[in-house]
């Protein structure tokens, strides 16, 4: 049996694209690169290679201007890459372009790695189908990442400031938030190579359209109107009152001048004291 | 329409209950402690709960096909829900609409680059939707909900143990949903000791005493004294904390885009007429770095200079 | 990062760096690309290093660009290069913190082949020509910092060391085009003095607009622009202003003197921020967006203070040398970049050729310069920069400028017009202006330019 593989899928994006705020036009730049979540995915796809002495296959869905975030991976010491032509309609178009062509030329990988979102559709989505579609475990979103007798061992942050440590088992997909780890600088034969490499494309055999899904319109982000449930109250007056918050009693803003620290430290620690933020 | 909360020890996501409201009402509540979550959503009007364990997207997705067929699902794009979703929309083979600002039975209005552009999509048939918290209001359903308790086998599915829930820790805390948070600005950071990062890490002591996250203004951000992360504003993350301190910030308008939902601000700074501290609700005009060092004697903070 | 290091690697006998190049050329600047286009065209390895993510992703200027010296380099590059407007006119305006004082001047011939000045962003600019380098065989290397010099024992440059792992690089011939304040320059002891006396600092905000409101304000049409200058813009501080249309923004900034700026205790924001007051300028600008705000220095001391131009297998060209031309309202900066950075690549050529890339081999450099316009026109204007610079030309003409044009349209009725002397020897009076000085600096000032 060939070594293990490690897979990290990259997006290539687009972070100078301006948006007209009154159409939502998108206007592309022609720049793009990697998000630092996807550099993160790199780095942690790199370090897991090392640890299971496993082959690091760096692979893309785009067009072939996404080669440069594949050479960006080579360079860092990825020891292999592939491109799928084509523009993805949607996560679940990614993640069966992706799993088709890696299974055509490799094994299903022992862990894949993702950012946690991509910055312009920054769903998240795509690493979880990647996992269906493999028969994967998903731990998505981690903010740290480490091996761990033969599995992984992970911490994630879940919502209201917790978070939750877990132990993964392998064939696993795994996405990370942005800044847990920094992306190596590759070294200068490395870049000098990565520059010259040829880079494999897969060109799948039909396009996918879902037709079940159709755009009605692209605009610029209005929040959606809020509906206020009726105030309580009898009387009409009464709902009015409610509903401005006249006549009812308001703290007025306060400005001080204290003479020192020491009176500047009072006066704040006793606002929070009135407003309950102390102990 | 139904909504599929994800709970742990009986506490529901962020957007749970606006996720209920979407779906007028009905909703599963799977997971831990369904019953005490219940409780909490006052959306709630047809309820079926389902107790599960620990979360297990791949399993769940597994479980829940059956009852779900056949119908818009919508979940909220917290963590869990997001987690969830694909899955669900992968078992079911429906397409998945993440991140919508709305969901009706016909399709969804997604938030798309940054939450800049909208995609207003029509789905024939059934499709997966998540909701983003903080999209709309939920009020009460008239009448106690009606409850209905789920038997639940597990199903044997490729999915991660958990090991431990933390609680949660204002010093990781997302800044966006940090309740209480200290602003470091450039009047923090450049004046007498305590200075830059010096000021900064006792910034971080102060705020742990207080139950405080710290956040930053991008002269602060670009000086490196703190992380991008850190970063309050139009370009940074938007807060909506209940407790805004900010240490020496004059309040430009691209950090004020940030920190629009605050419901109580303070401002500490020496100019009484900068925007900050016009718009506060207790502006203390004074030397921040001194202040801030009488607070960490106050409050007990040890040196800051051992981590 | 590991920071640049104050003298050259000795490399030992026998020490070879991971990959070898006739030319290793430090900075994808408008001179750096310019020494590419050059070398390779001649058939020469080289590579092009970059510390910036992409070429131009930090370079900071005006705005305007003045193309005819590409003609050589880029035959029609203005079918191809990555223009925002086409400037067909020009004002200088002098101004006084109530007054300001407009020499305006439009030309339609400016606004058709081969064209005169255009704006562009430098992030398009700079990684267009860098492209133009790699389409010419060119390796360039991006997020690479060059940290040293390196040096035989017998102190003859051999190559550079960046700060990548494995970082070293062989070179026959190094290109030193790495921007204002050269530590390679430095490093090589090149620099007789300082450069930083001699600097000037630049600071500018990119303002966004629709282009149907600057079309509007500035009176152009489809791709024609407008180019302005201003004296008297900077509260009392030695330097100029500026303000340059490009397609849907406009560049305004300024340059000071970096020495009086830290006196006066004023935050260079704050400078924009007065200018953009100015009621001449507040309507221009107004509603405009900050988009963008950037500062970088500009090596202003012009012909007397350029280093040493040739090295022991060492060429410097562009800012690294000084070749910017900055005499206060005149800014022009990436055309003697091009320029030089282009017979840099010539003489590099030639010396690789040759087989002599020593400080002799090399000298073919300074000629090829001395003989074009690049030290043509920096020996002409050797004076302006210290002209532009002083207190009078600063402060002084300004104010009495204006006064004594408010002099000349003010309608005095029912008194009798004043004399157009009498007008001149008042606002000179007033603003402490000697007649004398006048008269002086008018003749150098016209030996200067003229
Ligand atoms: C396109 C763009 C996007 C931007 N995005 C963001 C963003 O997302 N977030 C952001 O924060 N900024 C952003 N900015 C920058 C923003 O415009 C301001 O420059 C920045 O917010 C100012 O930070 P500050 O308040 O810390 O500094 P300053 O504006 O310099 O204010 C310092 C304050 O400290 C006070 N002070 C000075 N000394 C003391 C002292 N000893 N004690 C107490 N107070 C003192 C001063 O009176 C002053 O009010 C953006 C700018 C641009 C152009
Ligand atoms: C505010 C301002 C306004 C200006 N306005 C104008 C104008 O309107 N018109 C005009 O023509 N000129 C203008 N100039 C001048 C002009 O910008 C410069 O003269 C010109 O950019 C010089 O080009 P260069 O290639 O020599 O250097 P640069 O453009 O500075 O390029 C140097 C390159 O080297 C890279 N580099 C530096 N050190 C290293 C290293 N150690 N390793 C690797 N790479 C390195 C840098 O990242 C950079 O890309 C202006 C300058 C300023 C500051
Ligand atoms: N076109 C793509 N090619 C490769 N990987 C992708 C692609 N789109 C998304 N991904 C991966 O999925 C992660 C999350 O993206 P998203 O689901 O779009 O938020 C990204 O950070 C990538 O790791």
């Amino acid at each position: 049996m060939g070594k293990a593989l490690v897979v990290v899928a990259l997006r290539q994006v687009d972070p100078f694209a301006t948006v007209d705020p009154l159409t939502g036009t998108v206007y592309a730049q022609p720049r793009g690169g990697l998000s630092t979540a996807d550099e993160c995915a790199l780095e942690h796809a790199l370090r897991m290679a090392e640890s299971l002495d496993a082959r690091c296959l760096a692979c893309t869905v785009g067009p072939q201007e996404a080669d440069e975030v594949l050479r960006t991976a080579l360079a860092a010491g990825a020891t292999e890459a592939l491109r799928v032509a084509g523009e993805p309609a949607s996560e679940g178009h990614t993640a069966r372009l992706l799993t088709e062509a890696i299974r055509a030329r490799y094994a299903d990988p022992a862990l894949l790695l993702c950012g946690d979102y991509s910055m312009d559709r920054g769903t998240g989505a795509t690493p979880a189908l990647l996992a269906a579609r493999f028969g994967a475990s998903q731990a998505l979103g981690l903010v740290e990442l480490t091996s761990h007798n033969g599995g992984l061992r992970a911490e994630r942050r879940l919502d209201c400031g917790r978070r939750e440590r877990l132990a993964i088992e392998l064939p696993a997909v795994c996405s990370v938030e942005p800044s847990t780890v920094r992306l190596r600088r590759a070294s200068l034969p490395g870049l000098l190579a990565a520059r010259e490499a040829e880079i494999p494309v897969a060109s799948p055999a039909e396009s996918f359209v879902d037709t079940r899904i159709r755009r009605r319109a692209r605009t610029a982000y209005r929040p959606r109107t809020r509906a206020i449930a009726a105030p309580a109250g009898a009387a009409p007056g009464q709902r009015v009152r409610a509903l401005t918050g006249a006549l009812t009693e308001h703290e007025p803003p306060r400005l001080v001048f204290p003479a020192n620290a020491a009176a500047a430290a009072s006066e704040l620690l006793d606002y929070l004291e009135q407003r309950g933020y102390l102990p | 329409m139904i909504a599929v909360i994800p709970v742990r020890d009986a506490t529901a996501p962020l957007g749970a209950n606006e996720t209920v409201a979407e779906a007028a009402g009905h909703a599963v509540l799977i997971g831990s402690g369904t019953a005490q979550a219940a409780d909490e959503l006052s959306a709630l009007r047809d309820c079926r709960l389902i107790e599960a364990g620990a979360f297990a997207p791949a399993g769940w997705a597994t479980g829940l096909a059956d009852l779900l067929r056949d119908q818009v699902v919508v979940l909220p794009a917290a963590p869990d829900g997001r987690d969830l979703a694909p899955r669900l929309a992968d078992e079911l083979d429906v397409p998945l609409l993440a991140g919508a600002i709305e969901v009706t039975e016909e399709g969804a209005a997604l938030a798309r680059w940054g939450s800049r552009v909208i995609d207003d999509l029509a789905v024939t048939g059934p499709f997966v939707a998540t909701l983003l918290p903080g999209t709309r209001t939920a009020s009460p359903a008239p009448d106690a909900p009606r409850l209905t308790e789920l038997a639940w086998s597990p199903v044997d599915s490729a999915d991660p143990t958990v090991v431990a829930v933390l609680p949660p820790d204002p010093r990781t805390a997302d800044l966006a949903e940090a309740p209480r948070i200290l602003g470091a600005g450039a009047g923090l950071t450049t004046g007498t000791a305590p200075a830059g990062a010096e000021a900064v890490a006792m910034l971080q002591a102060v705020g742990e005493m207080l139950g405080a996250s710290v956040g930053a203004t991008r002269v602060v951000t670009d000086a490196g004294f703190a992380d991008y992360a850190r970063q309050i504003g139009t370009t940074g993350v938007v807060i909506h904390p209940d407790l805004y301190i900010a240490f020496g910030i004059s309040g430009a308008a691209q950090h004020i885009g940030g920190i629009a939902g605050t419901r109580h601000l303070v401002s500490v700074n020496t100019d009484p007429s900068c925007p900050m501290t016009t718009m506060a609700d207790l502006g203390i005009v004074t030397d921040a770095a001194a202040l801030l060092a009488e607070l960490a004697d106050r409050l007990g903070v040890k040196g800051t200079t051992d981590d | 990062m590991t920071s640049p290091m104050s003298s050259p690697v000795r490399v030992a006998e026998g020490e070879r760096g991971v990959a070898s190049f006739d030319a290793v050329i430090v900075g994808a600047g408008p001179a750096g690309s310019a020494a590419a286009i050059e070398l390779a065209r001649a058939g020469r390895r080289v590579a092009l290093l970059e510390r910036g993510s992409f070429p131009g992703a930090k370079n900071v200027y005006g705005g305007v660009v003045y193309g005819r010296v590409l003609d050589e380099l880029i035959p029609n590059w203005w079918t191809e290069a990555p223009i925002q407007r086409w400037v067909t006119r020009r004002q200088t305006m002098l101004l006084t913190p109530g007054q300001a004082l407009t020499v305006d001047f439009r030309t339609e011939n400016w606004g058709k082949p081969p064209y005169n000045g255009a704006t562009t962003h430098r992030a398009d600019f700079d990684a267009w020509l860098a492209g133009k380098a790699e389409e010419a065989g060119a390796k360039l290397l991006t997020s690479t910092l060059v940290t040293a010099l390196r040096t035989d024992p017998g102190g003859r440059i051999v190559g550079v060391r960046t700060d990548r792992p494995d970082g070293d690089l062989d070179a026959g011939v190094v290109i030193a085009a790495d921007g204002v304040n050269s530590f390679l320059a430095k490093q090589a002891g090149l620099y007789a003095e300082d450069q930083l006396a001699n600097s000037t600092l630049g600071v500018k905000e990119t303002l966004a607009l629709p282009r149907e409101t600057i079309e509007e304000r500035f009176g152009v049409r489809g791709t024609d622009g407008v180019d302005i200058e201003m004296i008297g813009a900077t509260k009392g501080i030695p330097g100029g202003g500026f303000l340059y249309t490009n397609l849907d923004s406009l560049s305004i900034g300024v340059v000071v003197d970096l020495t009086e700026l830290g006196k006066a205790k004023v935050r260079p924001e704050e400078l924009i921020a007065e200018l953009k007051r100015h009621p001449s300028i507040a309507p221009l600008v107004r509603g405009g967006e900050i988009v963008e705000y950037a500062a970088h220095l500009i090596p202003e001391g012009g012909y007397h203070s350029m280093p040493t131009l040739t090295g022991n297998g060492l060429l410097i060209a562009g800012d690294a040398a000084a070749m910017c031309l900055a005499a206060g309202i005149w800014l022009e900066g990436v055309n003697f970049a091009i320029g030089s950075g282009m017979y840099a690549g010539r003489a590099a050529a030639a010396a690789l050729a040759a087989g002599d890339t020593s400080t002799r081999g090399l000298a073919g450099y300074r000629e090829r310069l001395a003989s074009s316009f690049v030290l043509a026109d920096h020996h002409k204007l050797r004076g302006a920069p210290g002209l532009l610079m002083s207190e009078r030309v600063q402060r002084k003409y300004p104010a009495m400028l204006c006064d004594l044009v408010e002099g000349v349209f003010q309608v005095t009725n029912p008194q009798p017009k004043p004399g157009f002397r009498k007008l001149l020897l008042r606002s000179a009076k007033r603003h402490g202006v000697r007649l004398r000085d006048l008269a002086r600096d008018a003749i150098s000032g016209i030996r200067s330019y003229g």
